[in-house]
């Protein structure tokens, strides 16, 4: 009895390092699989354009929207730290900085993994356990070439487009809190901001961003198709890729911060 | 005991149009159509689950449509109901879902509810289950669990969603005398879906039949399996000549 | 010509209708959230509660979000602690403010915004997820039919728990986030512990505005994906698009609020 639980911890410890070596394993392979079917390239036309328009178009207004409040927080935020250190003109570089290279890729990112990641694992994981498959499979129609490559490139190509707009948006979003909240004038701040704001620091918050999107892409794919068990196994699905994604996605930011810094 | 006056539902669509309808005390109503005719939303309806658009459900005379949820749960004291998938409570035990109505509508002492559940079970042929989980039932199983928890409070009225729905027919038929017998001890008025038209008929005193949200026939059972009326005769018997 | 006016006669108000109804919507739904919120702190102040259900919900919430929330922060430290380490030497080669200025950043404000971000991933799909195959399942219906109502059956028990169990893993996913930036920063760029944790410039306006931010942040994520669980429709797609809709709805309410109470911070609380 004492012994089983001694070593409850350790096996529960064990069955998660398991479950989650398996995992990545799983959405390696979906990746290579993918890949492979690059070259040449076989991807559903129809589907690819379904899916870049449902992804992309329908999230501009929630990622406008999140990029306009986080252009203003940035510089809520560096308010008090600029009144001490008197500090007017760099705010526009501060701001734009930290918005481009990480809280906008970020923020557009956990956005993007929360309506389309999340979509993406429910309507996969849907027609999983409805059968519909099985159905394609029946119709020697290729899964991966005809429902996973299609999403992989959308949500990697509507990503990066989503975050040049967020990008954008969060600037003027900065702009206009600063000329209210501390006076600082539009052009002084884009004159900070631009000299300053080397272009390699607008590139390394894109390429993030693609890889973020891929890193969801992946993620809500694997566990959509891996669901098991009607419609609580689609909750559970969706659950876990969000999850999976958004860890993901601070894992693969801390390494890109280094790498690409 | 039940009447249902000019009902009427939608969601997007007309689900329910103007379905009069009557349930007297001490009798099996089967309620019977082809799929999607609106007979769930009629039983979930009278349990005042649903808010009509229009019309009202008089339950022993109390009048559903002027009440709030307060006073809905006063009414629903008085009914039963067993759902279409069961609808068991997945966080708890076979034995905590069949107490949950005694524990939640009565003030009962913990002996006597332990000792109701496990008549309950012991009646639906499930001795013993207390402590299981729902997840580890067979679809069987768990309709009759479903029925164990629609009884137990003793309610004069129960309302059945499909309980023999892919079933085989030797486990239907010892639900079917389930119900039946139940009905006959406690003299209560018993309003049950069925898609399986002739079982249902075999234990049934009246019978009504939705389509497409109407109310095309209401009889009793010997008035149905005799009808006429094209639509009905095609359904009861399960002919596939007619206007279906 | 009289063709043509007359289809821009017609398309007029539907074209209105169709660039209103998103905003009328929005409305409908903000009005919804806060008669829900209305409802939960009615019942909460009314008292008559099930403390095995509360218990149960502090334990599921918090346990299943506590070592997600440290890895995610203790990374959010880590990036944060480099990028403004670098940036700032770019200014002024001296980082002895480095962790000072962090750790007041992170309590006024990064602890409980960055931090809600993932916890509405986690304890926000996890509640509509929950609420929501309990009504397609009419298990919903059922508590129903026993006088149980769902709001102070589900909804009570999941609002308490994820609001103080949210804060508390928050609070703590916050030390975390200043432990790994303390390690890269010392690791990195030679800044000794001592000099990193540095708490002087952390008033006790921060700490209020931070923890406001956090319990905020908290409830909005349990009634928001509470009422997305709730009002959940049609089978195993519905629960997925619940789900989603929690989980964007509470980001997104994260950010909004942080910016009024930002805001609000900025005239009330000065630093």
């Amino acid at each position: 009895m004492s012994g089983s639980r001694l070593l409850a911890l350790p096996a529960r410890v064990g069955a998660s390092l398991l479950s989650l070596a398996d995992q990545v394993g799983g959405m390696t392979l979906l990746l290579s699989q993918a890949l492979k079917r690059l070259v040449p390239p076989r991807v559903d036309r129809y589907e690819l354009v379904r899916n870049l328009h449902r992804m992309g178009v329908q999230s501009v207004p929630i990622v406008m929207a999140t990029a306009a409040f986080t252009g203003a927080i940035m510089v809520i935020q560096a308010a008090p730290l600029v009144e001490r250190f008197n500090a007017r003109e760099f705010v526009g570089w501060g701001a734009s900085f930290v918005t481009f290279r990480e809280v906008g890729p970020l923020l557009i990112a956990l956005m993007f993994n929360g309506r389309v990641g999340a979509n993406n694992a429910a309507e996969l994981g849907t027609m999983v356990v409805t059968e519909q498959v099985d159905g394609l499979r029946a119709l020697a129609i290729d899964p991966i070439g005809y429902l996973v490559m299609p999403r992989i490139i959308a949500m990697v190509v509507m990503i990066f487009m989503l975050t040049i707009l967020g990008d954008g948006v969060a600037l003027i979003g900065s702009i206009i809190t600063g000329d209210l909240l501390l006076d600082v004038d539009p052009r002084t701040f884009l004159a900070s901001a631009i000299p300053m704001l080397g272009p390699w620091d607008v590139i390394a918050g894109l390429i993030k961003s693609a890889i973020f999107g891929l890193m969801i892409a992946v993620t809500s794919c694997y566990f959509g198709l891996a669901t098991r068990g009607g419609a609580p196994g689609v909750g559970r699905s969706v659950n876990a890729s969000v999850v999976a994604a958004a860890t993901g996605i601070f894992v693969a930011d801390y390494l890109s911060t280094f790498v690409l810094g | 005991m039940i009447r249902v006056q000019d009902l009427s539902v939608s969601f997007r669509s007309p689900v329910l149009d103007g379905v009069n309808l009557h349930a007297p005390p001490a009798s099996i109503l089967a309620l019977v159509g082809p799929g999607a005719s609106g007979k769930s939303v009629l039983l979930k309806s009278v349990a005042g689950l649903l808010r009509p658009d229009r019309g009202d459900v008089f339950v022993d005379g109390v009048s559903l449509a002027d009440k709030d949820e307060p006073g809905l749960a006063e009414v629903r004291k008085g009914i039963g109901m067993l759902f279409q998938n069961y609808a068991l409570f997945d966080y708890l035990t076979v034995g905590e879902n069949v107490a949950f109505p005694l524990r939640r509508l009565f003030d009962l002492p913990e002996e006597e509810i332990q000792a109701r559940v496990s008549e309950r079970l012991e009646r639906v042929s499930l001795p013993g289950f207390e402590d299981r989980i729902p997840r580890s039932l067979s679809g069987g199983q768990k309709k009759r669990v479903g029925i164990a928890r629609a009884t137990v409070a003793r309610a004069p009225i129960l309302l059945y969603d499909d309980p023999t729905a892919g079933l085989d027919p030797v486990t239907s038929q010892k639900i079917y005398d389930l119900i039946k017998g139940e009905q006959r001890e406690q003299r209560g008025c018993v309003v049950m879906i069925s898609s399986d038209v002739a079982g249902v008929l075999t234990i049934a005193d009246r019978v009504a039949m939705l389509h497409r949200g109407k109310l095309v026939f209401e009889g009793s059972a010997d008035e149905a399996k005799t009808s006429v009326d094209p639509l009905v005769r095609q359904f009861i018997h399960g002919l596939v000549e007619g206007p279906l | 010509m009289t063709e043509a006016s007359a289809t821009l006669v017609d398309s007029g108000p539907s074209a209105l209708g169709r660039l209103m109804a998103p905003v009328s919507a929005g409305v409908n739904d903000i009005a919804g959230l806060f008669r829900l919120l209305g409802r939960t702190l009615t019942l909460i102040s009314q008292g008559k509660r099930e403390q095995g259900a509360l218990l149960e919900q502090m334990y599921i919430i918090g346990n299943r979000s506590l070592v997600f929330m440290c890895i995610t922060m203790g990374f959010i430290g880590a990036i944060i602690t480099f990028q403004s380490a670098v940036q700032s030497q770019r200014l002024l080669p001296d980082l002895t403010m480095l962790g000072a200025t962090f750790i007041k950043l992170l309590v006024r404000d990064m602890a409980a915004s960055l931090g809600a971000m993932p916890l509405a991933t986690r304890v926000g799909a996890g509640i509509a997820a929950e609420i929501g195959s309990m009504v397609v399942t009419d298990q919903v219906d059922a508590l129903r039919m026993c006088a149980a109502d769902p709001v102070d059956y589900l909804v009570v028990p999941r609002f308490i728990a994820a609001t103080i169990m949210g804060t508390a893993v928050l609070i703590i996913a916050g030390a975390v986030a200043i432990l790994s930036g303390m390690v890269i920063a010392n690791g990195v760029f030679d800044v000794n512990f001592h000099t990193y944790l540095n708490f002087s410039m952390v008033t006790l306006g921060d700490v209020g505005l931070g923890v406001t931010k956090m319990v905020a942040f908290c409830a909005a994520i349990a009634i928001i994906s509470a009422q997305r669980g709730l009002s959940t429709f049609g089978g195993s797609e519905g629960v997925g698009t619940a789900t989603t809709r929690a989980v964007v709805g509470s980001s997104f309410a994260i950010i909004v609020l942080n910016f009024f109470i930002s805001g609000l911070g900025y005239f009330f609380v000065p630093s």
